[in-house]
């Protein structure tokens, strides 16, 4: 055996080393979750400079996922579709390499913290990953590749479904109406009226835990469609629940998307728990990942185009899946970070017994180490709405009205010039992201 | 006892902590012949691309449209290749896979084969400019092109079935081969693969 050849002097350098490498891998990870607060700030205000920082920076092998969803997003705000996919490519694929389990990552998350894993994403994540590949298609005039992402979701969703059959989080409402539109413009109205049925249900379940509304224009194209199908009691049935109007979509006419994405998911925070382990009966510390809520100061926009003002209606909202999702996770977080702390306590219990110092070093380095993980995508949007548009063909200046919480025009945004076609979809995106002052940590 | 616990603790967490800092350490290269099947993700590559368009050229030519239309016209027919689309899970890059099919019916001999809309607008700016630049005895003229007689278009299809980590992957392509004159379907090809992908639980 090695340890019973090894000498006092070198137990003490074991434990040194074991510390000194301990607070390395911590001061690594708080270092990089600075940074990243640093790009979301800029992004609000300079997502070209934004850019250029992420790239200085050294990105460590188990935050690579961060990396390219960060720079997908900042690549999206520039208007440079065609990379911003490529990095949700290589995105996926980081995710597909890393969705096994690690034996060696799990037992260092053991002794050290959940950080030191190769982060792939909460489920959530994973689908706004496809859900903005498929906008960049669309925006791209790709529709053929945004229906690949369109199956790529449906994949992803009945695995969830399989992982957790009563989880609302494996019905998203946002992203089957997407697919919906998407199906929608390739002429496959039947594939189309099945994803907005299920966007319908998603709606109802989303809505009974917290609270969005269907929107509008999904119950206006459950009605043309129920109707065009000659689904004649689906769409009495629709007619009788929903108040509005079947909206007509003319032949003749093309159609402007607008689609606005309001402020930022949450942040994690790192919070200290201090708790008797029910187990030993030892006060341990440890620290859970927790949402700090960020303010909204803006409630909707209004798309200005050809003398119309139409108001954009939210569809997707996020930063409340995004609570939801680690809600769902929390008590497997806790459990572990438990488990963690009782065996960090009882390690330096027992180097204490044996040695003061070395006891001493244990403690400081389990403290130390001890951080929650709070790995999460900074850069994606908190919330999506959108707008639905039918003109004439022609060339129109689109501009943006952001409408505050108190009703007032906060802000003017020009996007510039569409040229629409008969019978053709035209899409356009926008990001609003607020400066939220960084609380480093 | 408890000492050597704490040791023993000690030394597989450090070695844990160097051991997780030292992978990905190094990049190796393996060269590869361009023909030798590797499969890594399960995913459409360039094996499934070759062996679909070698085999279903094959089958394109050995029927009797081809014979048929010698017989009536006297000329080897000239196809040109329309759009194959991908209606798969996975971005597949169709280009390289119309460049197969371009390839092996080219090099068959037993038709004619005329350049795609892209390709034709680069050559049409380049009699454009030999018109003005060329000399007489070297210039091209226009309205010289040769018209298809038939267009091959076609698409690419999945369905995905799962259970857990495994996967059974079934892709279709089909593609048509009509005639421009009268919109005859001269030719219906498919091609089926399947494949079984599993994901491991672990890794190291």
């Amino acid at each position: 055996m090695l340890t019973c050849v090894l000498q006092r002097p070198l137990h003490y350098a074991g434990c040194l080393l074991a510390g000194v490498l301990l607070l390395l891998q911590a001061g690594c990870a708080s270092y990089s979750r600075n940074f990243e607060q640093e790009i979301q700030t800029l992004a609000s205000q300079d997502p070209a400079a934004a850019l250029k920082t992420l790239d200085k920076q050294h990105h460590p092998e188990r935050n690579r996922l961060l990396y390219h969803l960060n720079r997908a997003m900042l690549l999206h705000m520039l208007g440079n579709y065609a990379a911003s996919n490529d990095e949700f490519e290589q995105a996926k694929q980081v995710i597909e390499q890393y969705q096994a389990t690690s034996i060696s990552e799990e037992s260092a998350a053991f002794f050290i913290n959940d950080g030191t894993r190769t982060y792939t994403g909460s489920s959530l994540e994973q689908l706004m990953l496809h859900v903005y590949a498929a906008i960049n298609y669309l925006l791209q005039n790709r529709t053929d590749a945004a229906r690949v992402e369109a199956l790529q979701i449906d994949v992803r969703l009945r695995q969830l479904q399989e992982a957790d059959p009563d989880s609302i989080l494996s019905i998203d409402p946002f992203v089957r109406y997407l697919t919906g539109l998407i199906y929608e413009q390739l002429g496959e109205i039947d594939n189309a009226m099945i994803a907005y049925r299920k966007a319908y249900h998603a709606y109802q379940e989303h809505h009974k835990a917290y609270g969005i509304n269907i929107p509008r224009i999904l119950k206006q194209d459950l009605l043309r469609f129920s109707r065009q199908l000659g689904l004649n009691e689906e769409y009495e049935r629709y007619r009788q629940r929903f108040e509005v109007e079947a909206r007509a979509l003319d032949r003749e006419q093309g159609e402007l998307i607008i689609l606005f994405h309001k402020d930022l998911a949450p942040i994690k925070r790192s919070q200290h728990i201090a708790q008797v382990d029910p187990g030993t009966g030892y006060l341990v510390h440890f620290a859970l990942p927790m949402y700090e809520p960020r303010n909204s100061h803006l409630s909707h926009a209004r798309v200005v185009v050809a003398g119309q003002r139409v108001p954009t209606e939210p569809m997707e909202d996020i930063t409340a899946i995004a609570l939801r999702t680690l809600q769902e996770s929390m008590p497997a977080i806790t459990a572990r970070a438990l488990a963690r702390a009782v065996v960090k306590h009882q390690m330096s219990r027992q180097a204490g017994e044996n040695d003061g110092l070395a006891g001493l070093l244990m403690n400081i380095a389990g403290v130390v180490s001890e951080q929650a993980d709070t790995r999460s995508w900074l850069t994606l949007p908190g919330e999506i709405q959108m707008a639905r548009v039918t003109l004439p063909p022609g060339d129109y200046n689109v501009s943006l009205e952001l409408i505050g919480i108190g009703g007032q025009v906060t802000h003017n945004r020009q996007l510039g010039q569409v040229n629409l076609t008969r019978g053709g979809k035209r899409y356009l995106s926008y990001l609003w992201f607020p400066a939220y002052p960084t609380t480093r940590r | 006892m408890p000492s050597r616990t704490i040791r023993t603790l000690a030394f597989l967490l450090a070695g844990i902590t160097l051991l997780a800092g030292l992978t990905g350490c190094g990049t190796r290269v393996e060269r590869l012949e361009a023909d030798e099947v590797r499969d890594l993700s399960g995913a459409w590559n360039d094996t499934d691309s070759r062996l679909v368009s070698e085999e279903m050229i094959n089958d394109m030519l050995s029927r009797p449209w081809v014979n048929d239309f010698k017989r009536r016209t006297g000329k080897q027919p000239v196809v040109i290749v329309g759009t194959v689309r991908n209606l798969s899970h996975e971005h597949i890059n169709t280009n390289t896979f119309v460049n197969d099919i371009q390839r092996e019916l080219t090099n068959s001999g037993r038709v004619t084969f005329v350049a795609s809309r892209d390709e034709r607008q680069d050559i049409r700016d380049e009699r454009l400019d030999q018109d003005i630049h060329a000399s007489a005895e070297t210039r091209k003229a226009m309205g010289q092109e040769y018209g298809a007689d038939f267009m091959l278009s076609g698409q690419i299809n999945t369905i995905i079935d799962m259970e857990g980590r495994t996967q059974v992957r079934y892709y279709q392509v089909d593609l048509t081969l009509i005639s421009l004159a009268d919109n005859r379907k001269v030719w219906v090809g498919q091609k089926k693969i399947k494949k079984e992908v599993a994901n491991s639980k672990l890794r190291f």
